[in-house]
């Protein structure tokens, strides 16, 4: 297979950056998408121009690592997919795919199609635990979880941070990724002490970040590889109403 | 009888096995709590071990930077893990022990690896599951609330905890908010998108280390009173493994080459249910489950390339050469034997698929038998992941599988303390060699990695500490600018190059040797031969692979050609290791010692002891130093499948 | 932790925007009531004596004005500042611009919210200044139940027999029921009332509630336009 690919670069954070179209030759379908940029690349290097900077790691969609947005979709076409896990099966020879980063301001450009979500790390730094030092936890089954709830933790836990949701939603809100964390504890005993001031804390980090607000859209939803439900959403807006109208 | 050699003290505790790791414990120096935030430890990595460690230490007090390759701790590769981790808490009642867990894991490992770290490793196994429930990960859970466990890799008992199929993804997020806890404490500094690049040492002491910035391509140096790696296996050595293409060996082979003793790398494990590859543009390959062997039968022609779709292939034509060769075990024979009977099936002209090198595993028998709603309801998953990548549906037509590399038992030698030869240089995890000895059973890496960075790490430290009080060193050390010289000359000298070959065109290269000749079933010419291969390639490298771009930015070819560099000198130490070790064991199959039925045959009188090499100067062979293992509590037996 | 904190926050920014927008959804509920009594075959009657029933509230209405008019402006400060927020956070687009689908309850309407509502946000005062002030001029006035009233039925069929402002108006009205698709649900959710259990019904019920209240709204001017008749002035009609 042969497609046209029309990629976004750009230099470094302060770069205005611009799209370059490339030809892709020897494409397989059983290729992931990353596979066939893999392949471009090869080829620049070989025509001494410089590759396509993305980032990827385990390539089976659960690092997060990797995300692109592919035709105006995070991750591509496919729903409850990665970018990684994508293949080029999915797409026709006779249009041209249009590869961009992730935008938003929470996720400035590194370089190409390579971002920063540290944004991430610090919101999980704001509240994103439980307060158990290592050697002070009870003995595992004192805690008795039902298994219908701890099934619903593990829904929300199965968030990867791969900042697709931001990405997908036109507020570039970071709703969905602080909502699944914070509804993933609501729901546990063992996140119980600390559970307001999480809410308002991971909250206001959140916006602190500079994500939009979310208007409900729930494209993010559509985006998640894990098919995160936006019901976290409303969960962490009663929580961290709970939170702050307490004055955690 | 294996001798030891004076350098390597495992300075393993007196006394019964089962007492070891408590009197150590007890008689370990500490450091005062209003010292501890004098010290600073570097931990590099951050994935179970590293993550556990990074933030138990925070927790201590101590004055933590934690770098790690990825943009985030979360995306260490410990996040790939699916199948559980294993504990010995009996909750299941079904006769399990610390002792039994310890028996298993020690068996397992086919006697390569130390009792007493094995002990250890059982008997806090069921300290990390309340830690890691603790954190909030939501583990599987009965009806009633408490745990659920399962039973994984043919052990008799269950044992295993689980979290769905992402059973390493939750326990690192778990150990992930623990760190992150740290880092908003302050206590823990974290360095992402760092590589690790050389360990510095000042009069004889790990003291700190040089790493690039991956983003600005600067050259950063940083000084501490220990240095712990935890930086994960080695299986890209082979260019496709199950294993992220980021995994890497640098970090441990720079350590390697300042002094720290590298041991039993030849000990690989192979896994035998991945996706085949598809073709030349495979970054990477896909592992499936083993329980699909539970229900689907392996077979191959008959008729060497035999190009009928499988459903036109009559029942008297196909080979099920597993259960043709291990009647007792049939499709369910361990992983060595079935990854080994498939390449060789492959190797001998009966493979299938477009590229000849893929087996069936056929579930035609049990769709018949139990009808395609169990089936789908036990691997529905399985199947659609199978489904996506393939396109092909094996609810009507068998799948394809093919072995690849997974795990590495081999690593950073480390004594009980987890230190290396080097003073203050620890090794923690998948980097270290301690545990599982010539093979790894299922559900036992996670519990390593954990067991390190919870636990052990972080008490064993102190007992160096402790002797080592902060002695005001800083970067201006000459020994971190002579070290950032040597690390900024090899990058620019990779980036110089601008040969014709990249990055990609070696590895692929590197790793089609290492699968054909250091790869499952190795023998003594084909080591010698991948020796050549390996020297020969390591030399046109250096003088003829294009990187291209900069040094001053991003640059993943860069990183790429920086961590092939230390591939190129590993593979051989694994081929001279392989070489070396006149027997077999577990993952390491030597085609001239086999029983008369194909099974590995093991030297204890010659080989009980663990291999570990020292770095002599490039292109020297290294020098063998052994640790003779003692069995004080299991005995020596040899196991069989048929 | 302070009001003002929780309004900074975009959680609290979003209850903000959920609770007006209730209340205006329920104020817009009552007045397509009083609207819809138009239609009563009275000439107009009835709606005179709601409309006077309002008026004779005294200050009671304007403290329910100034109420509704805070409301209001709680709702459209909050707007402006989400789309603030979002023009800050996502400051470049995306070259090709796609719905995955699915579960994406990304429309016209979703996407529009800030245009619909601009322009409810510049209609709203000319409605008021048409209707509450007869654009400036006097009033007719009619007698209904032996009480003199203004007759502010004359005014609403006259002014809809011009057709500028008949289909001005049922644009608008069209627009205002795509600014309640996507609000009547969205608030719900901003009020974390939502469980994947309830959102397809509410989501369902959010389309049902867009299209009466904007049907019921753009019915008037429709009819009026088409087959209404100026009544004579002075003319009351009996109940």
């Amino acid at each position: 297979m042969k497609f046209q690919v029309k990629v976004w670069r750009q230099k470094n954070r302060q770069d205005a950056g611009r799209f370059e179209t490339y030809t892709v030759e020897d494409v397989i379908p059983e290729m992931s998408f990353l596979e066939m940029l893999d392949l471009l690349n090869e080829q620049l290097l070989k025509r001494d121009e410089s590759p396509i900077e993305f980032d990827s790691d385990c390539r089976e969609g659960i690092c997060g690592t990797c995300g692109l947005v592919v035709d105006g979709m995070a991750h591509g076409p496919k729903r409850a997919c990665t970018t990684c896990e994508l293949r080029m099966r999915n797409f026709s020879e006779d249009k041209t795919i249009v590869v961009e980063p992730f935008r938003a301001h929470g996720f400035p450009v590194i370089k190409d199609l390579v971002v920063d979500r540290e944004a991430f790390d610090r919101i999980i730094a704001a509240g994103g635990y439980t307060s158990v030092n290592t050697g002070s936890a009870p003995e595992a089954n004192a805690l008795l979880i039902p298994k219908d709830i701890a099934e619903k933790a593990m829904d929300s836990a199965a968030c990867i941070g791969c900042g697709a949701c931001v990405a997908a939603c036109p507020n570039a809100s970071a709703s969905l990724f602080v909502s699944a964390k914070i509804t993933q504890f609501s729901l546990l005993p063992q996140g119980a002490a600390e559970r307001k001031r999480r809410a308002v804390r991971m909250v206001e980090q959140m916006d602190r970040e500079g994500f939009g607000n979310c208007s409900n859209h729930a494209e993010c939803e559509a985006a998640c590889p894990k098919s995160i439900s936006i019901e976290n959403i409303a969960v962490m807006r009663r929580e961290y109403m709970k939170g702050a109208l307490a004055g955690a | 009888m294996s001798v030891k050699s004076p350098i390597l003290d495992a300075k393993i505790p007196d006394g019964p096995v089962q007492q070891k790791w408590s009197d150590h414990k007890a008689s370990i120096k500490l450091v005062n709590p209003a010292n501890k935030r004098k010290y600073t430890v570097i931990v590099v990595g951050t994935g179970l071990a590293g993550g556990a460690a990074a933030a138990t230490l925070g927790e201590l007090g101590y004055n933590v930077l934690n770098f790690c390759i990825q943009d985030s701790p979360r995306r260490a590769h410990s996040v790939a893990a699916q199948g559980g981790i294993n504990a010995a808490k009996n909750y299941q009642n079904d006769g399990d022990s610390v002792w039994r867990l310890f028996y298993d894991t020690v068996k397992g490992g086919d006697y390569r690896a130390r009792e007493a770290n094995v002990y250890r490793l059982a008997e806090l196994s069921t300290n990390i599951i309340d830690q890691s429930v603790a954190a909030g990960v939501p583990f599987a859970r009965e009806y009633g609330g408490t745990l659920a466990n399962r039973s994984f890799g043919g052990a008799q008992v269950s044992r295993t905890f689980y979290a769905r199929g992402q059973t390493g993804q939750q326990l690192l997020l778990g150990c992930y908010s623990a760190l992150m806890r740290q880092v908003d404490a302050g206590r823990v500094k974290l360095f992402p998108r760092r590589e690790m690049l050389d360990v510095v040492l000042a009069e004889g002491r790990a003291r700190g280390i040089v790493c690039r910035n991956l983003v600005t391509g600067e050259i950063e140096k940083y000084a501490a009173d220990a240095v712990c790696v935890a930086t994960g296996g080695y299986s890209t050595v082979f260019f496709l493994s199950t294993n992220a293409v980021n995994c890497n060996a640098t970090a441990a082979w720079r350590c390697y080459k300042k002094g720290a003793l590298f041991a039993n790398p030849c000990f690989t494990q192979i896994h035998p249910t991945c996706l085949p590859q598809a073709g030349e543009g495979q970054s990477k390959l896909t592992l499936m489950s083993e329980s699909l062997r539970n229900d689907g039968r392996v077979w191959v022609p008959k008729t060497k390339g035999d190009k009928r779709p499988p459903q036109d292939i009559p029942e008297g034509e196909r080979d099920y050469f597993l259960e043709r060769k291990y009647p007792a075990f049939g499709n369910l024979a361990p992983r060595d034997i079935s990854s080994r009977a498939a390449k060789e099936a492959c190797d001998n002209g009966y493979g299938v698929g477009a590229t000849g090198f893929s087996v069936y595993l056929d579930f035609a028998e049990a769709i018949g038998r139990l009808g395609e709603s169990v089936i789908r309801e036990r691997y529905g998953n399985l199947f659609a992941m199978y489904h996506e990548i393939t396109d092909e549906d094996p609810y009507r037509m068998p799948m394809r599988i093919y072995p690849a590399p997974h795990y590495t038992m081999g690593g950073l030698w480390v004594d009980y303390n987890l230190m290396t030869t080097v003073p203050g240089l620890y090794a923690l995890g998948e980097a270290n060699f301690s545990d599982h000895g010539a093979n790894r059973l299922g559900a036992s890496a996670l519990m390593q990695g954990l067991a390190d960075g919870y636990f052990v790490l972080p008490a064993t430290i102190s007992d160096y500490l402790a002797e080592h009080r902060p002695d005001g060193m800083t970067t201006n050390h000459e020994a971190f600018t002579e070290s950032v010289k040597a690390v900024d000359e090899q990058t620019k000298q990779l980036i110089g190059i601008n040969g014709k070959k990249t990055v990609r065109d070696y590895h692929w290269e590197l790793g089609r040797v290492m699968w054909e000749k250091v790869g499952m079933a190795r023998d003594e010419a084909g080591l010698k031969e991948a020796i050549s291969d390996i020297q020969a390639l390591r030399e046109d490298y250096w003088k003829n692979v294009k990187v291209g771009g900069s040094n001053e930015d991003l640059n993943k070819s860069l990183e790429f050609a920086g961590r092939l560099g230390d591939f190129l000198e590993l593979g051989e130490v694994m081929a001279v290791d392989a070489l070396d070790r006149e027997e077999s064991c577990g993952g390491h199959f030597r085609k001239e010692y086999q029983t008369a039925d194909g099974e590995a045959l093991r030297n204890d009188d010659k080989f009980c002891h663990v291999s570990a090499w020292k770095y002599t100067g490039d292109n020297k062979t290294p020098e063998l130093h052994k640790e003779p293992l003692e069995f004080d509590d299991v005995k020596l037996t040899q196991r069989s499948y048929k | 932790m302070s009001v003002i904190r929780i309004w900074q926050s975009t959680v609290g920014k979003k209850v903000v925007m959920a609770v007006s927008g209730i209340f205006l959804m329920l104020f817009l509920i009552t007045h397509l009531a009083g609207n819809l009594t138009m239609f009563a075959p009275d000439d107009g009657a009835l709606f005179n004596q709601y409309a006077h029933k309002l008026e004779s509230m005294g200050v009671l209405l304007y403290v329910a004005e100034a109420g509704l008019l805070a409301i209001f402006l709680f709702h459209v400060v909050a707007a402006f500042q989400v789309y603030l927020g979002k023009k800050r956070a996502r400051a470049g687009g995306y070259d090709r611009d796609a719905s995955k689908g699915g579960p994406s309850k990304l429309t016209v309407a979703s996407r529009s919210m800030i245009i619909t509502g601009i322009v409810l946000l510049i209609f709203i005062p000319v409605h008021i200044w048409m209707f509450k002030f007869n654009a400036g001029q006097e009033f007719t006035y009619t007698e209904v139940g032996g009480e003199e009233v203004k007759n502010l039925y004359a005014v609403v069929v006259e002014s809809f027999q011009n057709p500028w402002i008949a289909f001005g108006y049922t644009a608008v009205m069209l627009l205002l029921g795509l600014h309640l698709r996507h609000g009547f649900w969205s608030s719900l959710q901003s009020l974390g009332a939502m469980s994947p259990r309830w959102t397809p019904a509410i989501y369902a019920v959010g389309l049902i509630f867009a299209l009466l209240l904007a049907g019921g709204f753009l019915l008037l001017p429709l009819y009026f336009f088409f087959f209404g008749e100026i009544p004579d002035a002075g003319m009351g009609g009996g109940l």
